[in-house]
């Protein structure tokens, strides 16, 4: 797999895993797209979305419908699956634990630093998972794999799981084809891709 | 392909959503930036003030790396003594709690189906804007109302109704301890009277729970005079922490008038009352005498349930350590509608011993425009200055809960307060015209006032409900808007005027940066709606930098010295009583009303109520099956706030209704069974804890648990929430009654 194809694989999880916006939302269809193409076995989470996509065409029904469960999962009060790695290492369950300082001196000694616009905290699986998209855009490899070793892959094992057993969908469906993703990398030893 | 645009766009930076590095915007190019700069191990400690409660202790804030690791008391305040409590130590998991409200959100489903979307804080002014604006043309600005548990975010929050041209702005404090407000105000003329718990020999607490219900100042104080010897006597039907200190006296809950009219009766038959101080300061002495004699110990016993002996061994007990002695005027909800005449009585039976302005009894609290009129004390009046705002529109109609209307009780109720469960009446039955929209600021009405269920009706009947706070509360829940307030300890506000026995200024200064970066400080969500709004020139202050500095200006205090301070007292000023040295010394500053007497008898409270001087009404007792249902405060949580802070609710998730094992036998009950309270109307699911440390006809709960709003995860669906089973009586004085309810309970 080429390396624009890594980075979009990762770009389009990311865009997801942000907080909802018109956007990805209405290009919901298209990162389906990718991901039936380029991730075998998961016909069914692939039917799933394409259900949701039916069902709530592009605009503002969709948004509203992401944001349905997009914050009970991820944002607010119960956070079924929340979305910092810091909660699940350790210290009590709470945010800005020592994992978002280990991987924002990851980013930073990457080249990369967390603008002040983006107003997330540096371990939002979403920053991870788009980190790896510029990562895998220019071809720092080995920075990729390290950072998914270290980072990004026991972070996944804690809320993925979490996620999908949300039954919430389209954020399940994802959270499913998303696993799918990295089992496979895992069988291939190829953490990259 | 469609979809190598979006995300090839997105991914080069040449699509809708492009920022510098590419992707998201999420990141930029390190730059100069060294990236050893982030591992830097920096520690640093800000003063500060805490606000897991309404007490607003000083606190040392240690941060490190950036991240609040630990938080302790002020070393330089005594009042605390550098210790915080339990609650105190627990900002930090309220801080870093994945739980909090982070965007403002609005609603998208029904009412109360949980249904939002987030969006920018823009969108969220102008939604707010158009419906109230909306409101006021059609119903008039008095159709607003606002609550919110008092603090200095009042100036604020109550800005945006008063400039709307609403009359009904509320405090929480009906549902606190506002029948003591009352009570103050129409004996002294003011409210800003404290004990001397530290100094005092004897206290005698009449439900009040300074191990519990804590205030750290005053629970250190209180635990001063016991080690050094101070007898305490509690009157309580439960066996509180506090009891557990001193004399238990479990009263039958409502009678505790009685136990204090019995004590006045004893004092004038034995002679055991200061003359002096009577016929100097006081006026409608005589009346108060005629109305409690015949208030006997032996009457007393009956009402109240304590032996007479024991009343009349308390009573001279606590007239031999006069003036050092404290009759505790308390400070919780009301027990009953006429709760306040229970709180005049204990100020009439303290100023019996003339224990005002003296150590160890009750002084006014003496900010520096106070000092100004005592030659030997003007030099410490370095008073804080205002902000000053253009006059507020005149409303066109009354308030809902008729304060200020001569002849009638609302006449005594504080404007600055109101009947706050009025709000929900007058959504309901429209009287005495409806209220439209209602804001609510770090208040949350469901649990906070009583009939819960029907506070849930009332919201269902709203135009617009806007709470703002740090989680998604029950009362958020059932909101249009809701705004995410960021911590105390990522905010800085308005310094504080917290004076005692001398002047005492605090500070409140952002610890550390905002977690959730597009959560505000109240101050800055109200001046932006504001402005928004078109009433920005009630907020004329660039930032809080600036208004605190317009604040400290007269003082000559700097901004930078009082952050570096923290906390700020008239160096070389003593605790100043005004009688200390001079038994006769004037009062006429400490009083302010127009007689410049302690108004035993209130010509006031007379017009307002036709008890001029406290009486005595006898309120039912339980009959035999049936429990008198009682509430009161935890060491570890507070009130309604902080039932789903994490480490608090780790300590405490859920509460237990007390019961006495004669009475748990009698319902062939036991420890730990589930069961149903049942109050008439409404009923709870819970569960028992059966203890001798209450009365058999009483049972209790612990306040603040039974939470409906899914989105405090913690919190949700544990314990009782009192509220829920009695039902939403209005008292005398506007406020919320607590102890008159009768409930049965059954195994579920
Ligand atoms: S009493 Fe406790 S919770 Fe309240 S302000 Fe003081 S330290 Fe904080």
């Amino acid at each position: 797999m080429d390396k624009s194809m890594i980075a979009e694989l990762y770009l389009s999880f990311a865009a997801v895993f942000h907080r909802p916006n018109p956007d990805v939302s209405d290009h919901l269809e298209e990162l389906v797209d990718l991901w039936s193409e380029v991730i075998p076995e998961i016909d069914e989470a692939v039917q799933k979305l394409a259900t949701f996509c039916r069902e709530f065409p592009p605009g503002e029904q969709r948004l509203n419908a992401l944001w349905e469960h997009y914050i009970p999962l991820f944002e607010t009060g119960e956070v079924e699956a929340s979305p910092y790695a810091s909660v699940y290492s350790g210290e009590k369950g709470l945010v800005l634990g020592k994992e978002a300082f280990n991987v924002q001196q990851f980013y930073a000694n990457c080249g990369y630093v967390m603008g002040e616009k983006s107003g997330e905290l540096p371990d939002h699986l979403a920053v991870e998972l788009e980190f790896c998209a510029l990562l895998a855009r220019n071809g720092q490899s080995e920075a990729l794999m390290e950072f998914q070793k270290k980072h990004l892959t026991p972070f996944l094992k804690s809320i993925l799981p979490r996620i999908k057993n949300s039954d919430r969908p389209v954020y399940s469906d994802i959270a499913t084809i998303l696993e799918i993703r990295q089992l496979n990398l895992q069988k291939e030893g190829d953490f990259v891709g | 392909m469609k979809r190598r645009n979006f995300l090839k766009g997105v991914l080069y930076g040449t699509g809708a959503t492009m920022a510098i590095a590419g992707g998201f915007g999420t990141f930029n190019k390190l730059g100069s930036v060294k990236a050893e700069a982030i591992g830097e191990d920096l520690e640093t400690t800000v003063f500060s003030s805490c606000e897991m409660c309404r007490n607003q202790c000083p606190i040392a804030v240690k941060v490190k790396d950036g991240k609040v690791v630990k938080i302790d008391g002020h070393p330089d305040d005594a009042a605390f003594g550098g210790v915080i409590c339990a609650r105190g130590n627990a900002g930090p998991s309220l801080l870093y709690d994945p739980q909090r409200i982070k965007k403002p959100m609005i609603r998208t489903g029904e009412r109360g189906e949980g249904k939002f979307k987030e969006v920018s804080w823009d969108e969220a002014y102008t939604y707010i804007s158009d419906k109230l604006y909306n409101v006021k043309d059609q119903y008039g600005g008095e159709a607003i109302a606002l609550a919110s548990r008092k603090g200095p975010h009042d100036w604020f929050f109550r800005s945006i109704g008063k400039a709307m041209g609403s009359p009904n702005v509320f405090s929480h404090e009906a549902t606190c301890p506002m029948t003591r407000s009352v009570a103050l105000d129409t004996t002294f003329g003011n409210e800003a009277i404290a004990a001397d718990y530290a100094n005092t020999k004897y206290l005698i607490s009449i439900g009040r729970n300074w191990f519990e219900g804590i205030h750290v100042a005053q629970t250190r104080a209180v635990s001063k005079a016991l080690s050094n010897g101070a007898k305490l006597v509690v009157l309580d039907p439960r066996f509180s922490i506090t009891a557990s200190k001193g004399e238990w006296l479990p009263i039958k809950a409502t009678t505790d008038l009685a136990f204090v009219m019995a004590m006045a009766n004893i004092m004038i038959d034995e002679n055991l009352y200061d003359k002096n101080f009577i016929s100097q300061y006081t006026e409608g002495f005589e009346k108060w005498a005629e109305e409690v004699k015949d208030k006997t110990p032996e009457w007393a016993e009956k009402e109240t349930g304590i032996s007479k002996e024991k009343i009349i061994r308390i009573t001279r007990e606590f007239a031999a350590a006069k003036p050092q002695a404290i009759l505790d005027f308390g400070w919780r909800t009301a027990y009953t509608p006429n709760d306040y005449q229970l709180r005049r009585a204990i100020l009439i039976v303290n100023m019996m011993i003339g224990n005002l302005e003296v150590p160890g009894g009750y002084y006014r609290t003496k900010p520096a425009n106070f000092l100004k009129d005592f030659p030997d004390q003007a030099v410490y009046a370095k008073g804080l200055g205002n902000i000053t705002q253009p006059s507020f529109p005149k409303a066109s109609q009354g308030r809902i809960d008729g304060t200020g209307v001569k002849g009638t009780p609302g006449q005594i109720i504080p404007a600055y307060d109101g009947a706050v469960g009025k709000i929900v009446e007058s959504i309901l039955t429209e009287e005495p015209y409806p209220i439209r929209a209602w804001l609510v600021h770090r208040f949350n009405p469901y649990i906070s006032l009583t009939e819960s269920p029907r506070v849930l009706e009332a919201f269902k009947k709203l135009d617009l409900l806007v709470t703002c706070d740090v989680y998604m509360t029950d009362t958020a829940y059932f909101s249009d808007v809701v705004l995410p307030e960021c911590t105390y300890l990522e905010r800085s506000e308005p310094i504080f005027d917290m004076s005692g026995l001398t002047p005492k200024y605090v500070i409140r200064q952002a610890a550390v940066p905002l977690v959730y970066s597009d959560t505000k400080p109240y101050w800055q969500i109200y001046k932006e709606l504001g402005e928004k709004m078109g009433i920005g020139d009630y907020f004329e202050f660039k930032d809080m930098e600036d208004y605190m500095s317009q604040q400290l200006r007269p003082t000559g205090i700097t901004l930078d010295k009082m952050k570096e301070m923290g906390v700020w007292t008239p160096p070389g000023m003593n605790a100043f009583y005004v009688r200390a040295s001079d038994a006769n010394a004037s009062l006429d500053n400490v009083l302010s009303n127009h007689s410049k007497k302690i108004e035993i008898f209130s010509v006031d409270v007379e017009e307002a109520t036709k008890q001029g001087v406290p009486k005595y009404i006898s309120h039912p007792q339980p009959e035999e099956g049936k429990f008198r249902f009682v509430q009161g405060k935890v060491a570890v949580h507070t009130n309604a706030g902080t039932a789903n802070v994490p480490i608090l609710n780790e300590l405490m998730p859920t509460n237990t209704l007390w019961m006495n094992p004669v009475s748990c036998t009698k319902l062939g009950l036991k420890d730990e069974d589930e069961i149903v309270i049942a109050s008439g109307l409404y009923e709870h699911k819970g569960k028992i804890k059966m203890t001798e440390g209450i009365r058999p006809d009483t049972v209790f709960c612990y306040h603040g648990f039974g939470r409906v709003s899914p989105e405090l995860r913690r919190a949700f669906g544990k314990g009782i929430n009192g509220n829920h089973l009695i039902p939403n009586e209005i008292g005398e004085v506007g406020n919320t009654v607590t102890s008159t309810t009768f409930v049965t309970v059954r195994k579920a």
